[in-house]
């Protein structure tokens, strides 16, 4: 294969002004959102003492998995040896490094006194999995820019370690994030062994469902021709992740169920219809997230079009977001049970069964602007670095 | 391929490192267990008789034909530290909460069960704090730094307790009068209950047997409405002579979530 040369995108058409222009209104807004969080205090938002973590961490959660998928996608080419890969890697890495820059972004924008943050800097609690993943993520980062700079340079040699380190990483970062739900026991909704393996898999699979369009995207709008075979062999990667997701979301909720304790919970987070979550996890999750879009990958007429499988990974993406969601808060909505079992609490508020969360402006726009800033900084990156391969050398790969 | 001697010593001394692994994660696994209970070095604690919290909550509902009424107790928590009241409830702070609870057979009588932190000796919050601004003193009281507190609000959902609030709001908005004594804080951190630390600080430089807000309240209750005895019991646990020493070694006094195994120093009798 000839080797490949990668070049910048003009960006000079209106269309591109136009996205700039929109992407930035939309981080604007999300800032604001922010600000008013800031100088206000969080009663602006619809966290509850009971319901104290809302869709920011939900978002913090998903946008690390997406990063640590897209950052796999990208080394694909380095640790596999998979030349074809290389088209895509330097985008991948890019999204990767941006993604994980909005996570920490919307971590410490949700904190209650931003301006003691640094403080996780400072001191370090060894005993506390927030702490590590303070030092994870910002090395995981720097990883990623490192890595991406290293294939700017067309350092191979050191690419292909960094690819294995950075995989590596992600790995670590990973399951340092689900040890954030898992480790806590004082939700049995949350305390799993489970978690970690499954925030990997759904990052592979989710990190794939948002690329593909991203790329396919990209590609149309600059004109380039992208080889059909390399769309389908990540389609065929997350369709296998989906499987493994799916096996393992039967394995927990048995395995909680068979507790009869756990049953009251389990009931409330799968089929009490007065809260939010059982649409969250059977139709969006479930059925719209993972079944259709396997169906979709399995289907043969919808799998031979790049534009089913995009819709196909956009649709996992949406899905795995609404997973994270089922993570995090119906075990916040659900009252810690203080007393023994047989006991029936009298619910004073803020504890209560269901406990209503409805998210307020300012926290929805902080999620909004933050994947508006991601993809802002993404076009503009489009512009800025060589990221996307020469048009004429990819057409004569194709041929 | 690697030599039958390679391969010994490889195995060999990875057998070696698990056995030395192991035997550590056994002896830190062990040291959970013991407790040493030294009387000049004292632990702070609480025990809290539920069937003299009903029987003045009963009293206090009937008089004041409210159903959830704040109880003296509380109301001395909230002037001594400054708790704000706010209507919205969500947001509240409340230290010394009041709880309504029953067995689940029909017809069961309800008890009231006041909830405060249980300054547990393996303190899930302080476990999880990435920085380390929630601690254990030498005495067992679990304490919050606010200076350092990021308002992460880890913490809170680690407490099996649900003893932390989070200060949504400002907190002089809801404040009528402000006791110099103890600290202020500002919206975005959390707080809990710390046992009147400055109340224990001081009494134990004074040599006598500290009383927290709430106690003192319980036992001015009590002695009002002709109890025998106040719900509330403070002291310090390591001395089998103290009276909170003496209840807990009869081995009757019970903790919430014994199973979690936080071993929490708030302790329940009659419940």
């Amino acid at each position: 294969m000839a080797e490949l040369y990668f070049e910048k995108i003009k960006g000079d058409s209106k269309g591109y002004y136009a996205l700039i222009i929109f992407l930035s209104l939309v981080t604007a807004w999300g800032f604001y959102g922010f600000w008013v969080m800031f100088t206000q205090g969080h009663e602006t938002t619809g966290m509850t003492n009971q319901v104290i973590w809302g869709i920011p961490i939900v978002n913090v959660v998903y946008l690390i998995g997406a990063s640590a998928g897209s950052l796999i996608v990208s080394a694909l080419s380095g640790v596999f040896g998979k030349e074809e890969y290389k088209v895509f890697s330097r985008m991948a890495a890019l999204m990767a490094a941006l993604m994980i820059m909005g996570a920490l972004l919307d971590i410490f924008l949700d904190l209650g006194k931003i301006e003691h943050g640094l403080n996780t800097t400072l001191y370090f609690n060894t005993t506390s999995i927030f702490s590590w993943n303070a030092f994870l993520y910002t090395s995981y980062f720097i990883i990623s820019v490192i890595y991406l700079i290293a294939m700017f340079e067309r350092k191979d040699k050191l690419v292909k370690g960094l690819a294995f380190l950075a995989v590596g990483w992600a790995v670590l970062v990973h399951s340092g994030t689900g040890g954030i739900i898992g480790f806590i026991y004082s939700m049995e909704l949350w305390h799993s062994p489970l978690t970690a393996p499954l925030f990997i898999i759904s990052a592979i699979a989710s990190g794939i469902g948002l690329f593909i369009p991203t790329l396919v995207l990209t590609f149309k709008f600059t004109n380039k021709p992208l080889d059909e075979n390399l769309i389908k062999s990540l389609a065929k990667i997350m369709g296998a992740m989906i499987i493994v997701l799916l096996y393992m979301f039967c394995v927990e909720i048995f395995t909680r169920g068979y507790v009869p304790a756990n049953l009251e919970m389990l009931r409330m987070q799968l089929f009490d219809l007065n809260t939010p979550f059982p649409v969250a996890f059977w139709v969006l999750q479930i059925t719209i997230g993972m079944l259709i879009p396997l169906a979709m990958l399995i289907f043969p007429p919808t799998f031979r079009s790049v534009t089913w499988i995009s819709i196909a990974g956009l649709l996992h993406a949406t899905g795995v977001w609404f997973e994270r969601y089922i993570l995090v808060l119906p075990g916040l909505a659900y009252p810690k049970e203080v007393f023994p079992p047989g006991y029936v609490m009298e619910h004073t508020p803020p504890f209560e069964y269901a406990a209503v969360y409805v998210p307020a402006w300012p926290e929805i726009a902080l999620n909004i602007g933050t994947f508006a800033l991601i993809f802002l900084l993404f076009i503009i990156g489009l512009k800025v670095f060589e990221l996307l391969p020469k048009t004429e050398l990819l057409e004569e790969v194709s041929e | 391929m690697i030599s039958r001697r390679r391969f010994l010593i490889i195995a060999g001394s990875a057998t070696g490192a698990v056995l030395l692994g192991s035997s550590q994660l056994e002896k830190a696994l062990a040291s959970a267990r013991s407790e040493s209970s030294d009387p000049s070095k004292p632990l702070w604690g609480m025990i809290v008789d539920v069937d003299q919290c009903t029987e003045c909550m009963n009293q206090l509902v009937a008089e004041t034909g409210n159903p959830d009424p704040k109880p003296e107790c509380a109301l001395a928590c909230d002037r001594e530290n400054n708790v704000p009241e706010f209507r919205e409830k969500k947001w509240d702070p409340q230290w010394f909460k009041m709880l309504k609870v029953r067995s689940n057979l029909e017809g069961s009588e309800y008890l009231w069960v006041p909830l405060l932190c249980n300054h547990c000796r393996h303190a899930p919050c302080a476990q999880v704090c990435p920085t380390k601004a929630t601690f254990v003193r030498e005495d067992g009281i679990i304490m919050i730094d606010y200076h350092r507190c990021i308002g992460c609000r880890y913490c809170m959902i680690a407490c099996p307790y649900n003893a932390r609030n989070f200060n949504f709001k400002e907190p002089l908005d809801g404040l009528t009068e402000i006791n110099p004594e103890t600290d202020r804080r500002g919206h975005g951190v959390v707080e809990k209950c710390h046992f009147c630390v400055h109340r224990v600080d001081r009494a134990v430089k004074e040599g006598v047997n500290p009383t927290p807000a709430c106690v003192e309240a319980c036992q001015k209750e009590a002695e009002k409405r002709g109890f025998e005895k106040s719900a509330l019991i403070f002291g310090n646990i390591n001395d089998p002579n103290s009276e909170i020493g003496k209840i807990i070694r009869t081995s009757k006094a019970k903790q919430l979530r014994p199973s979690l195994g936080t071993e929490p120093k708030v302790y329940y009798v009659n419940l």
